[in-house]
């Protein structure tokens, strides 16, 4: 297991020395942070440089905290992803390009510990920001809004969360199968089209990846069918898992392929 | 005067704070990296003018990775 240790600690290193460690967190904490003060201040926004005319009256939506996390999670679901798989489309690419990657597999080193060092330190980064982004809101959702119960809102988290390893397995499997430039292609149609394809026909099925960032908001309304969920959530950790195994052997297969 | 003492300042300062942070972590990079696509000057100025998108776009398309 020390050579596993050691990737662990090369990852690591590597994210804070290009700084992925400090700006991908903050980026997502200030998108927390802007989400519910944005919608609390919209009629005051909209009054003062909105150009409305005279006397015009809108009734604005009254939201409550839930609906500003639901709100926060669409905001993360298209720029957060989109800012997820630009930052890592080259993880495993990248490294076979720079060279980076021919000081590693010159080394006796299983692959399996190199993918799954990289999808460790990858999926803290990104679980660790998104969490701290919705921490944020949280705190002022409760200012602002209502108090949401802490139950809640783990549940909605957890669901979310387990979408968020899975985007960040699509995008390091195919860098391992692909150049960067086609990874960012694939994810993006993968992570993003699909989902708005899923948004718009999706009724059809009620079982797939895309559905859980839509039975996330379930857990403060408590109206989905629990047999869906629990089988998209299998579906999902199913997928996950065929993913990193492909990830493994295709990391292995294009080895060869690295520049020296 | 009295518009300034209307806006929530203990709402909006912790946004402006990070956005300094992440203004400023972005200018060290730039410094001291000076490996960018297009010349650093160019990407200073983004980081300083474009507030929270210069500063992503910089990370994200200014940095070169190798």
């Amino acid at each position: 297991m020390s050579s596993f240790n050691v990737l662990l600690k090369k990852e690591w290193r590597e994210n804070l020395r290009t700084y992925k460690l400090y700006w991908i967190p903050l980026v997502f904490i200030i998108f927390g942070v802007i989400e519910p003060l944005t919608n609390y201040y919209l009629p005051e926004i909209m009054k003062s440089i909105g150009n409305l005319p005279e006397g015009a009256e809108f009734t604005w939506p009254q939201f409550q905290g839930e609906d500003i996390f639901v709100s926060l999670m669409g905001q993360y679901q298209m720029i957060g992803i989109l800012i997820v798989i630009l930052a890592f489309m080259g993880t495993i690419s990248g490294e076979r390009k720079n060279g980076t990657a021919t000081l590693l597999y010159v080394r006796p080193m299983s692959f399996s510990h190199y993918f799954l060092s990289k999808w460790i330190v990858i999926n803290t980064i990104v679980l660790g920001s998104v969490w701290l982004g919705f921490f944020a809101s949280w705190y002022y959702i409760r200012i602002l809004y209502n108090s949401v119960a802490a139950g809640e809102v783990f549940a909605f988290l957890g669901t979310y969360s387990l979408w968020l390893v899975f985007a960040v397995t699509v995008i390091l499997a195919f860098s391992a199968w692909i150049s960067t430039g086609g990874t960012a292609g694939i994810s993006i149609l993968l992570l993003l089209v699909f989902q708005i394809i899923d948004g718009l026909i999706g009724t059809y099925w009620t079982v797939s990846p895309w559905k859980l960032s839509a039975y996330a908001p379930s857990a403060f309304t408590g109206s989905v069918d629990q047999s869906d969920y629990w089988l998209s959530v299998g579906l999902t950790v199913a997928l996950i898992i065929l993913l990193v195994l492909f990830g493994i052997r295709m990391s292995k297969q294009n080895a060869a392929k690295t520049l020296v | 005067m009295s518009e300034l003492e209307n806006i929530p300042w203990n709402l909006i300062l912790p946004i402006l704070v990070l956005q300094m942070i992440l203004m400023v972590v972005a200018l060290v990079d730039v410094i001291r990296h000076q490996r960018t696509n297009g010349p650093f000057i160019m990407w200073i100025f983004i980081i300083l003018l474009g507030n929270l998108v210069g500063s992503i776009l910089y990370f994200i398309f200014g940095r070169r990775q190798d």
